[in-house]
């Protein structure tokens, strides 16, 4: 079954006078618990299909379904429900509360959801031990290395146990040997949660670990290879 | 709720140096506002306690002919009527039993006479018998030099203010009869002229009154020069002097008058439209100077007066028994004499602005604090709006990761809120403490001005329940307003502020 599906996705973007056509017609479905690679150029369009799907940016045209519901034309607060329960980011730049320590930044997304105290810990608790970073709950983001706090990003992604998880080049602030471990720890996840994973990248040494990939130039899909 | 105050609080501890600003600024907002309201309602409370207690009682009768309430320093000096049933008034107070004490006084304004100025100048008389008085207001003013008048005796006090005054316009320095220049008790620039000061002991007044009866001028010898404990800048005005000579000088009947100083020929009735005489000023005779034109001044006042009993009066002070219920004796003294001619009125009214003096000054602290919290809320919104851009990707990552619009707003009011509960809440504990602190040091002043202030000689600024909560109602304003345009930038940053493109 399909939790993507996008058809004629067009977007826009005005630029003074002129309009540069960021994505010009994208066709792609995305199954459900696959764990996808998104490459291509820069300016390719990456990032703003990214944005798309994860219902942080409009599109111009087309249909994009994410889960049951078409995500074109809804409200703010509709849009932010379904980021919030259907979604999980990772952020190129980790992206974490800098007030709150590292429990309680897994644990926020829970919060937001009106869950109780008790349970969302749980949740978080469990979440801490799979990504590896138990003795460091108590600390705040600020002390800790880039890979740690894209652990922290990764578990915070999946406590919702969202449809879909979303990550823009999340190795790209990463030296190469961090990076693998976070797309590795990613795929683990993947494969413990059953959770689909869609993440961009420019790096040639993490698409090893993508089972699909898909490529993009000029703000089209390039035909797929059949699959490995 | 708990996540928001949560991140707040912390928000806060983390930005120390801006917190603090704006911790600063509602903090001496929430200070200045409960001190001032604490001075102000502690000189209230003096102003009112000084006036009962030392100057006009609880209530004030006053004649139903008299238009305005206020009689202390009524606008344009206007005139106050006569009470003139004052011996059936008498009885039907003493029957009261909410009553503590009552005293009947003449109050109007005389005209000061002397030679050497063109312009006339004024005093307010008020006429009583001394030893009523004394019993009334047992120890409100000392008498600096000179002596307190015996009872009956004919005596004219000059409170220190109206001398001061009196030195500003005549140049003259008054002192009692054989008394001598006392040099602490001189005016600074009359003690700079000491060796030629004019000095004199006696004052010509002629009384002042709306055309009914024609006035007499006296001459008054000085007997004593005082000063009122508390608010002498109001009090000063007033020269105390016996009832009889104050009758005179009004041109009211007085029972020297009977004694023949005037003669038979320059007497006659005065006409009033259709009413009794004899009812209306108390069964005596109204008998007036006519033959006054341009006044000049008379040889002497009469010697041996005699107590005009029962006579004209202007203003009965009435205090109550402590506790009484203002409302409620108003209501039962006004039906007891109701037909008399008078109509019982509240000390507050019967001294008109001054009563209402605190409120005014009330009003400008008001403002002088929505000023000052103005300029707050300006420095307060800058702060917070460049918080809130700084921390647009923290935002924008909250937004994406589906924390709704009201939920940012939240935050950042949550932390207002926090810092205004924290830091004007301590404002107003300062305050309160300072407010309790203050009266504990008894610091008191002979400074007529600062009287004023103080609302007496002591300053006891006090603080009641609706001031505190006041102050916390402006707070709360404050905090709202400050935070909404922040709340604005904060709520309008999108997910997309959180992704970074170069
Ligand atoms: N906000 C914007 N306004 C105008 N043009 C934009 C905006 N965002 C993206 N674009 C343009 O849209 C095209 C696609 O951009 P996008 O960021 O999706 O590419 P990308 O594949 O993510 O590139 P990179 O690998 O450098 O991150 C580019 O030509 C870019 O210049
Ligand atoms: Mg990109």
């Amino acid at each position: 079954m399909n939790i993507i599906e996008i058809k004629g996705l067009k977007k826009d973007y005005p630029l003074g006078d002129t309009i540069v056509p960021a994505l010009r017609g994208v066709d792609l479905d995305v199954a459900e618990g696959d764990f996808m690679s998104i490459i291509g150029p820069s300016g390719s369009g990456k990032t703003t299909l990214l944005n798309v799907i994860g219902c942080i940016d409009s599109a111009t045209a087309g249909a994009v379904r994410v889960g049951e519901r078409d995500i074109t034309a809804l409200t703010d607060r509709q849009i932010t429900e379904i980021r919030l329960n259907k979604i999980g980011f990772i952020f190129q730049t980790f992206n974490l509360i800098p007030v709150l320590d590292v429990i309680e930044n897994i644990e926020f997304p829970l919060l937001l959801m009106k869950s109780s105290a008790a349970e969302a810990r749980g949740r978080a608790d469990k979440l801490i031990e799979e990504v590896g970073l138990r003795e460091y709950a108590a600390h705040r983001p600020a002390e800790l290395s880039g890979g740690q706090r894209q652990r922290v990003a990764i578990a915070r992604a999946l406590v919702t146990n969202p449809d879909i998880v979303l990550a823009d080049e999340p190795t790209a602030n990463l030296d190469s040997v961090t990076g693998a471990s976070i797309l590795e720890l990613m795929r683990r996840m993947n494969e413990l949660e059953k959770t689909t994973f869609i993440f961009s990248t420019h790096d040639a040494n993490v698409l090893k670990y993508a089972r699909r990939i898909v490529k993009i130039k000029d703000g089209l899909i390039e035909k797929e290879p059949a699959p490995a | 709720m708990n996540l928001i105050l949560t991140i707040a609080w912390r928000n806060i501890l983390r930005h120390k140096g801006k917190s603090l600003v704006i911790g600063v600024i509602l903090f001496t907002g929430a200070f200045l506002m409960t001190v001032g309201n604490g001075v102000i309602s502690g000189m209230a409370a003096g102003i009112e306690k000084n006036i009962i207690d030392g100057f006009m009682g609880d209530l004030v009768l006053i004649s139903d002919a008299q238009k305005s309430d206020n009689i202390l320093l009524p606008m344009m000096g206007a005139s106050i009527e006569p009470v003139t049933a004052y011996r059936e008034i008498k009885g039907i107070l003493a029957a009261q039993p909410y009553v503590k004490r009552f005293l009947p006084v003449g109050k109007n304004l005389a005209m000061v006479l002397d030679e050497s100025t063109t312009a006339p100048g004024y005093a307010y008389l008020l006429g009583a018998d001394f030893g009523e008085y004394r019993k009334m207001f047992p120890d409100n003013f000392t008498v600096l030099e000179g002596s307190y008048p015996a009872p009956g005796e004919r005596a004219l006090l000059v409170p220190t203010f109206a001398r001061d005054e009196f030195y500003d316009f005549y140049n003259i320095w008054f002192l009692p009869a054989g008394g001598r220049v006392v040099k602490e008790n001189l005016k600074k620039e009359a003690l700079a002229n000491f060796p030629t000061l004019n000095l004199s002991t006696s004052v010509v007044m002629m009384g002042m009154t709306s055309g009914l009866n024609t006035t007499n001028d006296i001459r008054f010898p000085v007997t004593g020069i005082n000063r009122y404990g508390a608010l002498n800048q109001i009090f000063g005005h007033f020269c105390l002097v016996d009832i009889e000579s104050y009758r005179e000088c009004l041109g009211y009947f007085t029972a020297a008058d009977m004694a023949a100083q005037v003669p038979r020929e320059e007497k006659k009735l005065l006409e009033l439209e259709g009413s009794d005489l004899d009812s209306m000023f108390g069964g005596e005779e109204m008998i007036v100077s006519t033959a006054k034109k341009a006044p000049k001044l008379k040889a002497e006042a009469p010697k041996e007066a005699k107590l005009a009993g029962d006579g004209v009066y202007n203003a009965v002070f009435i205090k109550l028994n402590e506790g009484e219920d203002y409302g409620k004796a108003l209501k039962e003294l006004n039906k007891a004499l109701a037909g008399k001619g008078v109509r019982a009125v509240t000390w507050n009214k019967a001294s008109g602005p001054i009563g209402g003096m605190a409120l005014i000054i009330k009003g400008a602290l008001f403002l002088f604090v929505m000023l000052l919290f103005c300029v707050a809320v300006i420095i307060i919104v800058n702060t917070l709006t460049m918080a809130a851009l700084e921390r647009a990707p923290e935002i924008g990552m909250m937004r994406a990761i589906g924390a709704q619009k009201t939920f940012i707003a939240g935050m950042f009011l949550g932390e207002t809120a926090v810092l205004s509960a924290v830091f004007g809440g301590l404002g107003v504990l300062a305050g309160i403490a300072a407010v309790k602190i203050i009266p504990l040091l008894k610091i008191n002043t002979k400074n007529d001005m600062l009287q004023l202030l103080y609302g007496g000689n002591f300053f006891n600024p006090l603080l009641s329940l609706p001031d505190i909560a006041l102050t916390a109602l402006q707070l709360l304003f404050v905090t709202v307003v400050a935070a909404l345009y922040p709340m604005r930038v904060a709520v309008n940053i999108t997910p997309l502020d959180a992704v970074s493109r170069d």
